[in-house]
């Protein structure tokens, strides 16, 4: 009885998904043949001008680099306010939390769509976007982390006579650093792949070239600059994942 | 905590856990040089004894008058195993250094140096630098006494100090705090599971039953 209710209710959450989204087989089957032209007419990949790909592919992964440095600066305090370890004034734990939620539950390319209006185009609406979506991300792993981690070294400093913030300066936070950096390579690995489509909002980034390329229906240049980006994004995840062997 | 007389005096402490009495009108004396131990079934409440002596539970009622804040040797040592022997003893001290000093790990020469001597008075000389997660348990022992000796408290609180250890190093570790207890003139109060250890280092032995204490 229990499982045919839960089958009913997954039955009627996808009705109501299909019936919002309107999934037309007929029109995928109509659009596939000009999708395959243009992957057919997109080779040989068109490389020409490769600094300016490579300069804006930097820019993604600057922007990226930087708005996760930038988040990790915003995400300490908010962090330590949000995990009950090292909060210092508990009355503030869960107003905090829901603002890392609050900030996690925005994207990165919605941040950057506003500031783009607020700071003008460029590589730094689309950082700024970053750093503020990923302060919430990484508030919640590392509060998390802090969370979970053994409280008895804490209760050790704290019998010494440390205050909740300087246990947790001393004793959690080295204890906790393989997750914690590890978290935050993670966010990092993912704001490289979030980021390549920052440009699409003029927020900077490899995502503008790719953009100009479609506007102008160049194939050839489009399916260039997705190897540039799958290559990109490989390479963070090969990087991030080495270190975060090491760490752990 | 009261300042008061020399050495720990607890009288009539009640402490309820979770609705459920564990001590019921607790009374101890225990006298400066003195080593008292505390024995006890599992459950009886001795470390919950400990912790409320210590400041870490609070009790219903009943006071505590200790000379001084007492420091705890914590059951299964408690260390931070990403830092070495030397910062754990040094974690001893923060009552006395500054956020941004301990934050930064400036931690200043005298403490350092105090907490060198700490460790050398345990008998882990040239380990300062060795991480928490790659000495051995008797090591780990030390350096939680260490860190409670650097708290340069005249109170010394020891939950089940020997508990994981091989017989030789339990006696070493006793024996250190017996010593302790003499030559500093400290108030030693420990738990122990093994009374033959109880009637060999401890001045007394103090039975706890049901959360009431008995004269053993």
């Amino acid at each position: 009885m229990r499982r045919a209710a839960w089958i009913a209710c997954f039955v009627a959450v996808q009705a109501a998904c299909i019936w919002v989204v309107q999934p037309d087989l007929a029109r995928l089957w109509a659009g596939l043949p000009r999708l395959a032209g243009w992957i057919a007419g997109g080779f040989p990949l068109d490389f020409s001008g490769f600094g300016d790909i490579a300069q804006r592919a930097a820019e993604t992964v600057a922007l990226a680099t930087l708005g996760t440095t930038v988040a990790a600066f915003l995400a300490l305090p908010l962090a330590l306010l949000a995990a009950r370890p090292s909060c210092p004034w508990m009355p503030l734990y869960h107003p905090v939390r829901t603002l890392l939620d609050a900030l996690r539950g925005v994207d990165g390319f919605v941040f950057a769509l506003i500031f783009v209006a607020a700071v003008g185009l460029g590589p730094f609406a689309g950082m700024l976007g970053v750093a503020l979506h990923s302060a919430g991300s990484l508030g919640k792993l590392w509060s998390e982390a802090w969370e979970a981690a053994d409280p008895a070294p804490m209760e050790a400093a704290r019998s010494a006579g440390a205050g909740r913030a300087q246990a947790a300066s001393v004793v959690l936070l080295p204890e906790t650093l393989p997750q914690t950096a590890s978290a935050t390579l993670y966010v990092w690995e993912f704001n490289i792949r979030a980021s390549t489509v920052l440009g699409l909002v003029g927020a900077g980034g490899i995502g503008q070239e790719l953009k100009n390329a479609v506007d102008l229906l160049d194939f050839n240049r489009v399916l260039a600059i997705l190897a540039v980006i799958v290559a990109l994004t490989l390479a963070a995840d090969r990087i991030s994942a080495a270190l975060r062997r090491r760490l752990l | 905590m009261l300042q008061a007389r020399p050495g720990l005096v607890v009288r009539g402490l009640d402490v309820t856990l979770g609705g459920r009495p564990v001590l019921r009108g607790v009374s101890l004396d225990v006298a400066p040089g003195e080593v008292v131990a505390l024995a006890g079934l599992s459950g009886s409440g001795k470390t919950t004894l400990l912790r409320a002596i210590a400041g870490l539970l609070p009790a219903e009622r009943g006071d505590v008058i200790a000379t001084a804040r007492p420091a705890l040797v914590f059951q299964q040592h408690a260390l931070a195993s990403r830092l070495t022997a030397r910062d754990n003893v040094l974690v001893g001290a923060l009552g006395r250094i500054g956020f941004w000093r301990a934050a930064l790990r400036l931690w200043p020469r005298a403490e350092v140096a105090a907490a060198e001597a700490c460790l050398e008075q345990v008998g882990l000389v040239g380990l300062g630098g060795r991480r928490g997660d790659r000495l051995s348990g008797g090591q780990r022992q030390r350096v939680a006494i260490a860190r409670a000796l650097l708290q340069r408290s005249a109170v010394l609180l020891a939950d089940e100090p020997v508990a994981s250890l091989d017989p030789e190093t339990a006696e070493g570790v006793l024996a250190l705090l017996r010593d302790l207890a003499r030559r500093e003139r400290l108030v030693v109060l420990v738990s122990l599971h093994q009374p033959d250890l109880a009637a060999r280092f401890a001045d007394r032995l103090l039975r706890l039953e049901d959360g009431c204490l008995r004269t053993a």
